[in-house]
């Protein structure tokens, strides 16, 4: 880090912010506004949750003598996705009283609120701590929700990695009271209590940290996408450590190169009982060596190539009680979700919901209403915005199914549907420059019509759009990517591999709807005709010579087509 | 055309020239009239300067209380009207409000006479109920010694219509009252009757106990009320639009509006708490379904009158009776009328009247009145109003409110609005600039307290100034939003509380709001300040009024009765004031 340069703005709030209070209590006072002073915008991601305001109506506020239409978008701290039927039904009270009548599941397996008044904050809290959850750090400068392979007809296994998650959340958690003062009313700390932040620090890391635990061959959470990863190593059926990956990331700003996605890179295998010990230390590497004065080059990739992974790496096993070991084989098949119905031998079944988007509205929310009612089991958020509905015991599962037709739930989908993803963006996400979960699905449905001509409907090809770059649908390892550059407009990204290892490549800069579907329509034709046996979209436009492949983050911006390049 | 007033036969006149001076009367203009009528005092008074002076009082004057029970003002007004008749017919008249005066006291007077208006379904007006349920308790006093009548306000639109009036009057006849005249009872176009019964009835007590050498020199001047420069309901200005904004968000489930009328050269000197009377026209295409469902074709006459002249939405029990009776058709139950209007009446027996039948059986078109919403001071000569169009859907048809949704939907900028003014002298800012001051104004109620606001940021008061706002959303309708921020931010207003229904599972009204702030409230009303309600009068004017006394209980450690108490000598100290509809 250069110490000669000043730190960024962030900075400054942290360090006065008291960890974390700023003037958030007083803020909730002024009901002239429907806003937060600026500074503890900042300040509550940390306890969850973004101002945001309705972007559909900015044009008419000013002319109606209003603000803009402020609202707040709201995310939880749902360690591996897991809930209980219970939490769901007050999840969906919440939504309907509180926020906008909608669940959104997210691409790290939990669950946001929007539309939520400033004046319903409270008891939008309360409401989650009424039911044992809560929102600390779930977006802001620290570790934030994590995420775990879902498949809990690996009972076990799957036990074994959503212990290691609520581990790792916990351990990781800020330690000030703020959220329990500020939202639950909690006495405030007595004056001669110091409160300090031993992991994280008292101005917390320099930006987002996320971490990921893959139980291969699945790679449904994007295992190289996150600033750590957790790969477990099964032998005899149990799991005995893990791989890890250290430096993923998606986010990156259009026309600035020196920003860019990276896949994280496997630095070795830690066994299962020291998980918990490399996650802080790498935490607190990143603490240390994180970049404060940009934050654009402040996740842990930039630091990582900063410094050179070797060193990086020579520092974390400095750090660690026990050293890494050399990494040990894993394979990977695919990142999506299968959907339906699942069993294990005992007759316990596990029914994975396809959730377009992630967004549960309407008959999706009556209909898991009701099935949460019946009190079975628990649900699952995937980090592919589906919900699994685990646990049903063999004599329930005809209700189940009963519920789910009743409610239209059961419905099959397209290959490339369920293999699709889209960020929120457009009308509340505050970085959106253009549509994404509002458009992905017509662009699919114009794109399912040309994949059905050439018999690939129940092919899996993942294809992720965000509105802006910072990639929060985890685009640039996707096998088709869509990055929103206007309203209508978008980057063109091919060539990511399918299980989630390799990052794609710009194709076409700055396409509509139309182009894309004329791109890609003669690129499905072909691959229907040419593919080898096996071979994935993603690995035929590399191999046919669409796109050259992107083998690190930091080539992600090279070997573009001529006609591409700056 | 309206007839202008005649001479009557008592006039000091022979009988042929009453006659010859009718026929000259009775073409008149009110301009000529008050021309003549100055004329004739000015040539006298320059040629008699000790007939100039008004006649000396006679040595003993009547004494006579004009009582009055108001909740909009009209009652007041008119209160204030018969006490200028009956100065001028020699009376020793009192004006007192029902809320200053008790039965006891009425029993005490010799004359009585009593304007009481009716309010929602058959109430009393607020301020009048401690006196009327006095009046009926079984221990009032008798009324052996006084004479009185009783001069009724209400609405037809009600089935209760001027039903307190009505009750007050039978209540003093049955403890030994004596009529001087019968009871009017009056519709919302109240001017002409109510003014004609006051002469009446005043001149019939006149005659009755008057004093028995009037005078030639004391003349009855019935000059054109009020000036004539000023618009009034008969003669509006015509003021046009200045600005029109919507100011609901596009997602809202009202629609309410900023209206800025310019009044510039309209001689309306309006004070901030006054109204605006606006003269609506009706939606044409109403006017041409109502002419359809008559049976009647329309000519521009009959087409003009049910635009302009005359109400075509209200439906009231009498004109159930008198369309049944017209038509030879079996009478509807009076409480068929709720939620219907006069098209429906008609679609029950289609094509059968004449034009003439029709316009008999229809009221005049009354106007709306709009608190107004801005200072002279801060908008010089504009008056701005806040409309919410009223609209909704009942028996199956879609209505509108007349006026609103004329004035939101059918006017534009730059056209005109009919509008004259209508003082409230009970809805004033205090006379005492630092006396801090509560206003509780959800919806279009908010209006006159953003000219209160203007008013004291113009004139550099330095009162407080709490506002108190509610309405459905949050987001989509928080009125004069950043306008208020920018108050809070310089000020000029203390504090802004908001309770919006619509945004959580439980129902948030301002009364809510108000328990919440209720150890504040209750220190700024033991340090003096002067609480105002404004908006809807039914529900929200109600339940403020029932939390303010739960307040005035809870925080003054008291009990209901010393709760009322300290309500009541608030509002006797002005300090507790109402403009509700």
């Amino acid at each position: 880090m250069d110490i000669d340069r000043p730190l960024s703005a962030n900075e400054r709030i942290k360090a006065d912010s008291r960890l974390l209070r700023g003037t958030i209590a007083e803020g909730l006072t002024h009901t002239e506004t429907g806003a937060l002073a600026d500074d503890d915008t900042q300040l509550t991601k940390f306890h969850g949750f973004y101002q945001q305001d309705d972007r559909d109506l900015r044009a008419e506020r000013g002319k109606q003598r209003m603000e803009k239409a402020f609202s707040f978008m709201v995310r939880m701290r749902i360690p591996a996705g897991i809930v209980t039927p219970a939490q769901w039904l007050a999840i969906e009270t919440l939504a309907l009283e509180r926020a906008n009548g909608t669940i959104r599941l997210t691409t790290r397996e939990t669950v946001q609120f929007h539309g939520i008044l400033k004046g319903n904050l409270q008891s939008l809290m309360q409401g989650l701590n009424d039911v044992g959850l809560d929102t600390i750090a779930a977006c802001g400068d620290v570790n934030r929700n994590v995420i775990a392979t879902v498949a809990p007809w690996r009972r076990d296994l799957h036990a074994v990695i959503g212990g290691l998650a609520r581990d790792i959340s916990a351990h990781l958690l800020p330690k000030t009271r703020a959220w329990h003062e500020i939202w639950l009313g909690e006495e405030k700390v007595a004056g001669g209590v110091v409160e300090d932040e031993p992991i994280l620090g008292r101005t917390y890391l320099p930006r987002k940290f996320k971490i990921a635990i893959a139980l291969p061959p699945h790679n449904d959470v994007d295992v190289f996408a996150h600033d750590l990863g957790f790969i477990a190593i099964v032998q005899r059926g149990r799991i005995v450590g893990y791989n890890v990956v250290v430096g993923g990331g998606m986010g990156m700003t259009h026309g600035e190169p020196e920003t860019y996605p990276r896949t994280g890179d496997v630095i070795g295998f830690c066994q299962a009982k020291d998980a918990v010990d490399v996650a802080e230390k790498v935490v607190t590497m990143q603490r240390d060596y994180g970049d404060r004065s940009n934050r654009k080059h402040a996740r842990l990739k930039y630091t990582i190539d900063a410094m050179g992974l070797e060193r990086f790496v020579s520092l974390v096993n400095e750090r660690l009680a026990v050293k890494l070991e050399p990494a040990k084989t894993y394979k990977f098949t695919s990142t999506g979700d299968p959907l339906g119905w699942a069993q294990e031998d005992d007759g316990t079944a596990h029914f994975t919901l396809f959730v377009e988007n992630g967004r549960v509205r309407g008959r999706m929310l009556t209909g898991l209403h009701a099935i949460a009612e019946l009190g079975l089991g628990r649900l699952v958020m995937t980090a592919n915005q589906n919900l699994v509905l685990a646990d049903i015991p063999p004599a329930r599962r005809a209700d189940v199914e009963a519920l789910l037709a009743a409610h239209g739930l059961d419905r099959p989908v397209s290959g490339l549907r369920r293999s699709a993803m889209a960020c929120v963006a457009l009308p509340t996400c505050g970085l959106a420059l253009a549509e994404s979960e509002r458009y992905l699905p017509d662009l699919v449905t114009r794109l399912e019509d040309e994949i059905e001509r050439f018999g690939l409907r129940e092919d899996e090809i993942t294809i992720r759009m965000t509105g802006c770059p910072n990639g929060c649908a985890r685009p640039y390892v996707s096998e088709i990517g869509l990055v929103g550059r206007t309203p209508g407009v978008y980057n063109l990204y091919l060539g990511g591999a399918h299980e989630g290892t390799r990052l794609n490549k710009l194709h076409r800069r700055d396409v509509d709807g139309d182009t894309i579907v004329a791109v890609l329509t003669p690129l499905f034709e072909a691959y229907a005709r040419e593919r080898t046996c096996g071979e994935r979209f993603g690995d035929f436009v590399i191999r046919s010579g669409v796109v050259k492949e992107t083998t690190a983050g930091l080539n992600f911006h090279e070997n573009l087509a001529a006609d591409l390049e700056n | 055309m309206q007839t202008a007033p005649l001479l009557p036969n008592t006039a000091p006149f022979q009988q042929e020239q009453i006659a010859a001076l009718n026929r000259v009367i009775s073409v008149s203009t009110a301009e000529q009239r008050a021309w003549l009528s100055g004329y004739l005092a000015g040539l006298q008074a320059a040629n008699d300067p000790q007939a100039g002076t008004p006649a000396a009082p006679p040595a003993k004057r009547v004494p006579l209380t004009i009582l009055f029970g108001t909740e909009s003002g009209n009652a007041e007004a008119l209160a204030g009207q018969a006490r200028k008749v009956a100065a001028k017919l020699g009376f020793a008249p009192k004006v007192v409000d029902m809320a200053d005066f008790s039965p006891a006291q009425a029993a005490a007077t010799e004359n009585l006479l009593i304007v009481a208006s009716t309010w929602g379904e058959g109430d009393p007006p607020q301020r009048a109920v401690d006196f009327y349920e006095a009046l009926m308790a079984d221990d009032a006093p008798r009324f052996e010694k006084t004479r009185f009548a009783v001069l009724a306000l209400g609405d037809r639109a009600y089935a209760q219509f001027c039903e307190i009036g009505r009750r007050i009057d039978e209540r003093l006849a049955a403890l030994g009252g004596a009529r001087i005249t019968d009871r009017i009872e009056c519709d919302l176009d109240f001017e002409t009757p109510a003014n004609g019964w006051i002469d009446t009835t005043l001149e019939r007590l006149n005659a009755e106990v008057g004093p028995k050498d009037v005078g030639a020199s004391v003349i009855h001047v019935d000059f054109a009320r009020p000036g004539a420069d000023v618009p009034t309901r008969a003669r509006p200005f015509e003021a046009e639009i200045v600005e029109a904004v919507r100011l609901s968000g596009s997602r809202s489930s009202s629609d309410t509006h900023h209206v800025a009328v310019s009044l510039e050269g309209s001689g309306i000197a309006y004070e901030p708490g006054d109204s605006l009377g606006v003269v609506p026209s009706n939606d044409p295409a109403l006017v041409d379904a109502v002419l359809k469902a008559a049976g009647l074709g329309g000519d521009a006459t009959l087409r003009g009158a049910l635009t302009e002249q005359l109400d075509i939405t209200t439906l009231t029990a009498r004109q159930m009776e008198d369309f049944a009776r017209e038509t030879k058709t079996q009478a509807l139950p009076a409480d068929w009328a709720t939620g219907r209007q006069i098209i429906d009446l008609l679609e029950t027996a289609p094509g059968a009247l004449t034009a003439e039948q029709l316009t008999a059986l229809l009221r005049p078109l009354p106007p709306r009145y709009y608190s107004i919403a801005s200072s002279r001071k801060a908008v010089g000569e504009e008056a701005h109003l806040l409309v919410a169009a009223l609209r909704y859907t009942s028996h199956g048809r879609a209505r509108a409110g007349v006026a609103s949704v004329d004035i939101t939907e059918r006017h534009r900028a730059g056209e005109t609005l009919k509008v004259f003014l209508r003082p409230n002298p009970h809805f004033r800012l205090p006379a005492d600039h630092e006396r801090p001051i509560i206003m509780v104004g959800p919806g279009t109620g908010l209006a006159p307290f953003r000219g209160f606001l203007q008013e004291r940021e113009a004139t550099g008061a330095g009162g407080r100034n709490w506002l108190v706002f509610g309405h459905r959303n949050y987001t989509h309708d928080f009125l004069y939003q950043l306008e208020l921020q920018d108050w809070l931010k310089e000020g000029v207003l203390t504090r802004l509380d908001v309770a919006f229904s619509r945004d959580q599972p439980e129902k948030r009204y301002v009364q809510n709001t108000l328990w919440e702030a209720r150890r504040d409230l209750f220190a700024w009303l033991r340090e003096g300040a002067a609480l105002y309600v404004c908006g809807d009068a039914n529900a929200m004017a109600k339940d403020v009024h029932a939390m303010l006394l739960r307040i005035l209980a809870d925080q003054g450690r008291q009990d209901e009765a010393a709760a009322k108490a300290e309500l009541d000598a608030i509002r006797r100290d002005g300090r507790y004031l109402r403009d509700v509809y």
